[in-house]
């Protein structure tokens, strides 16, 4: 893909309670911001494990972002408190082993912050088409692929798509 | 070492520990682990320069915890521990793996070991952890023995690699990262000898959802060992024993030397050094650093 | 036997071609068997340990593919593997590995053969060196080997003096291979390197196996097992650097919801979920019976099913065992029930 059209791809772990539904006022405020980012929803920012990133990372996610209640405004308390010193940790270790700080990015977003949810996409986003694809992690990826070859990839819809699909209408 | 096994030989006799988890010798220069439960058996204990082993790791295996019940009464475990092992079994009993009251711990004035089998003790071939090693005297223990001893001098080329590395851009230490991982057979060698990976079924053994691939190709190994020095980082006492068995050569304790410089940093805080503390990743404190956070 | 003398020279100009063509040159250092870029490399050295990780890798990789899927509404499309069958050349293995991958095939063409093994070990050239050192972990001649042993080479290497090599021919395997050399190679004499051969130290036998063989078939349920499982921390690091150890586990990686690969990695039967069942159950449930399993399946069942010991004597898993637990030792006081394992 060229650079120009070349459009990042950002998953964002969002805790259910202050997040996430501070992204849910930002769209019933219809405030504009880009849409690399995919939302994932969990229950507080202290479920988030590493390996969650680690496995963004490896699906050819080119940054992450984990975001969740300020501090004191956890539903469950302190659930917020561990994630900090996890991801203080984290992102050194991170840091250490070659992955820029920019890649993996932290917020706290009250559910009142529907415009401070669009300004944060909005940065994280232009942070990460600066820095470019995630190549190094990338190329892990390649180690064994295959190309399908052309019959093969013209098979139809797939099966669990069509369950997922089945779930969110109903 | 007569006193060593005179005392370990009393605590079997008069029944206050049903055994004594302790170092043999095998040869010149090397020792092993030996479990000793009759009285008569504790003549082969020892305690010198070769002692590598952190015993510790032997206190979190269930069959070992179950030698510790015999009709029904529980008794204690004695256990032999360089001043460094007992950070372990300190950080043991605070992350409620083990009784204090349930350990004997026989401790002794260490002046270094050598950083594997086979080596002359002097100081080219210290262990990389003593010479750094600030308790030559142990925190905890219930019998100290051992004379007092100069630890030899070294360079600390352990610290020198991580500056190196940190001097490194980002992508050029991705790629040392990323070869030095590759070379990972995952024998799981490092898991099985530190004492703090008591996990009873660790993370990358539950395979459905599969989040650290089985396979030892560049990925999974990547994950692997990023999210073991993860699991670790805070909590790693420092022993060496991962790096020292790691049969690929990989240079884990480099990574787990830089966590344990950024705990301090950060939380001032170094594992298994007081009773006292709670362990850094099971408490918080509401100042900590929020400077990561939009 | 053919028996030829080739100079050091002559030697690397043969690796030399050998690298040229674009054949793989593997040669033994003290970590793994690495391959040779630059031949200057090379040492060839004759008292060298064997390194900690064995060669096994090249034959049986640590993880491979073995097909790829890619599934729809109500079909599962499948896409073979085409291994690239290189050819491998080995320069100076240890003649306890030299013999491994002879002592594998019979696994891997039992029931079923399979292609992936088959086509790279018939793709392995092997060219063993006499070993002149040994340590309180080697017991090759114990298992039917020996420092000379030129079992599992297709070429053996004796250094006569600084300069030169007696070249055992020993294979048609090896003939086919070094006949584009043959202006390097000089007549040479068998009395020469017989001399070297039977003048090598060799380790003292430290077990009769077939002793231990009977041992083992009468005292599955002997309690001294229970010594060593105590100690043993079950990593598997023994079955991971073994070059004879093959067991392996089948998994399956998607890359997104339709596609994926099924692969084939390196297990061991020292971890304690190898036999863990789906229903909970766990045959081997504790340590003790890990570690039994090892030894039978080495000094007995292998022998009951292909007569062959599933152990070179390399010791490559006690020098490297966290908790230097001696499988030497283990099964040479075997025979005696007054004595424990481990004391
Ligand atoms: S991670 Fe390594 S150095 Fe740290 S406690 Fe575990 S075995 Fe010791
Ligand atoms: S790597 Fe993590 S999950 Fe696995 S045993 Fe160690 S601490 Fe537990
Ligand atoms: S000991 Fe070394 S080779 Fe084995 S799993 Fe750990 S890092 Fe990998
Ligand atoms: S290497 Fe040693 S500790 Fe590890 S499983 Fe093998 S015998 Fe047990
Ligand atoms: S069991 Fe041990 S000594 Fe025997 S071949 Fe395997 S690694 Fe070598």
């Amino acid at each position: 893909m060229d650079k120009q059209n070349w459009e990042p791809k950002i998953v964002a772990f969002v805790c259910n309670w202050c997040t996430y539904t501070g992204a849910d006022l930002a769209g019933t405020s219809r405030l504009k911001y880009p849409a690399n980012c995919k939302l994932i929803r969990v229950m507080c920012s202290g479920s988030i494990d590493p390996v969650f990133i680690l496995k963004a990372f490896e699906r050819g996610a080119d940054g992450v972002l984990v975001s969740g209640c300020h501090p004191n405004d956890c539903h469950y308390n302190a659930g917020n408190f561990h994630a900090r010193r996890r991801w203080d940790f984290f992102h050194k270790l991170l840091d250490f082993i070659g992955i820029e700080k920019g890649r993996l990015q932290f917020s706290w977003i009250s559910a009142s912050e529907g415009k401070k949810f669009a300004d944060v996409i909005t940065k994280v986003t232009e942070d990460i088409k600066a820095m470019g694809q995630f190549t190094s992690y990338k190329k892990m990826n390649s180690e064994f692929t295959v190309d399908f070859p052309a019959d093969l990839a013209e098979l139809e819809e797939p099966v669990l798509q069509e369950s997922f699909d089945k779930e969110t209408v109903k | 070492m007569n006193e060593l096994i005179k005392h370990a030989k009393e605590l079997l006799e008069k029944g206050e520990v049903a055994a004594v988890i302790g170092y043999r010798q095998v040869s010149e220069k090397r020792t092993k682990p030996v479990i000793i439960t009759e009285p008569e058996e504790t003549r082969a204990l020892v305690f010198n320069e070769y002692c590598l082993n952190n015993l510790a790791v032997y206190l979190t295996k269930a069959r070992i915890k179950l030698l510790g019940r015999k009709n029904n009464k529980s008794f204690k475990l004695a256990i032999t521990a360089k001043p460094c092992d007992v950070h372990s079994i300190v950080a043991l009993i605070q992350e409620n793996q083990i009784d204090r009251d349930k350990i004997h711990i026989i401790s002794f004035n260490c002046h270094g070991v050598v950083k594997d089998f086979g080596f002359d003790f002097n100081g080219d071939n210290l262990s990389s952890k003593c010479i750094t090693c600030e308790t030559h005297k142990p925190l905890y223990y219930d019998k100290l023995l051992g004379e007092v001893k100069e630890t030899p001098q070294a360079r600390d080329s352990a610290l020198e690699r991580i500056k190196e590395i940190e001097r490194m851009p980002h992508n050029e230490r991705f790629e040392f990262f990323r070869s030095e991982f590759d070379k990972c057979i995952k024998c799981y060698a490092c898991r099985a000898v530190c004492p703090l990976c008591y996990c009873q079924r660790c993370i990358t053994d539950k395979t459905i959802p599969c989040w650290i691939e089985t396979s030892s190709h560049q990925r999974g190994n990547f994950a692997w060992n990023v999210i073991r020095a993860f699991h670790l980082s805070g909590r790693c006492t420092g022993c060496g024993e991962c790096d020292r068995v790691c049969p690929a050569d990989i240079p884990l304790s480099l990574i787990n030397r830089k966590m344990t410089i950024e705990a301090n940093n950060l939380f001032s805080f170094v594992s298994g050094r007081s009773l006292e503390t709670p362990t850094l990743v099971g408490s918080f404190n509401e100042k900590d650093n929020d400077e990561l956070f939009m | 036997m053919d028996e030829k003398i080739i100079s050091r020279v002559d030697l690397m100009k043969i690796c030399k071609d050998v690298i040229d063509k674009g054949n793989t040159l593997l040669t033994p250092g003290a970590a793994d068997y690495y391959v040779v870029k630059d031949i200057s490399d090379i040492i060839l050295d004759t008292s060298a340990l064997p390194s900690k990780i064995s060669h096994k890798s090249y034959v049986f990789p640590r993880t491979e593919p073995v097909l790829y899927y890619k599934r729809s509404k109500n079909d599962v499309q499948l896409i073979d593997i085409n291994i690239d069958s290189k050819k491998i050349v080995i320069l100076g293995a240890k003649p306890c590995d030299a013999n491994s991958i002879n002592i594998m095939k019979h696994l891997f063409n039992w029931d079923h053969s399979d292609e992936f093994f088959n086509k790279r070990a018939n793709n392995f050239m092997v060219i063993g060196l006499m070993c002149s050192h040994f340590d309180e972990y080697c017991f090759c001649t114990s298992v039917r080997s020996s420092p000379v042993s030129e079992k599992g080479s297709d070429l053996f290497l004796i250094p006569v003096d600084i300069n030169n090599y007696a070249l055992k021919i020993i294979t048609e395997k090896g003939k086919e291979f070094i006949s584009p050399y043959s202006g390097y190679l000089k007549p040479g004499d068998e009395k020469n390197s017989k001399l070297i051969t039977e003048n090598v130290r060799q380790p003292e036998a430290a077990f009769d196996s077939s002793e231990v063989y009977e041992w083992l078939g009468e005292n599955f349920e002997s309690p001294k097992w229970e010594g060593v499982g105590n100690l043993c921390l079950s990593c598997a690091q023994c079955a991971f650097v073994c070059s004879v150890c093959h067991c392996f586990d089948i998994t399956d990686e998607d890359y997104s919801y339709t596609e994926g690969r099924r692969m084939k990695n390196w297990d061991g039967c020292q971890f304690g979920n190898f036999t863990l069942h789906a229903s909970g159950h766990n045959p081997r449930d504790i340590q003790s019976k890990r570690y039994r399993q090892r030894v039978n399946h080495k000094f007995r069942y292998y022998v009951d099913r292909f007569g062959e010991i599933l152990c070179t004597g390399c010791g490559r898993c006690s020098r490297g065992c966290p908790v230097s637990i001696d499988i030497k030792e283990i099964v040479s006081n075997c025979n005696d029930n007054q004595k424990e394992f481990l004391k």
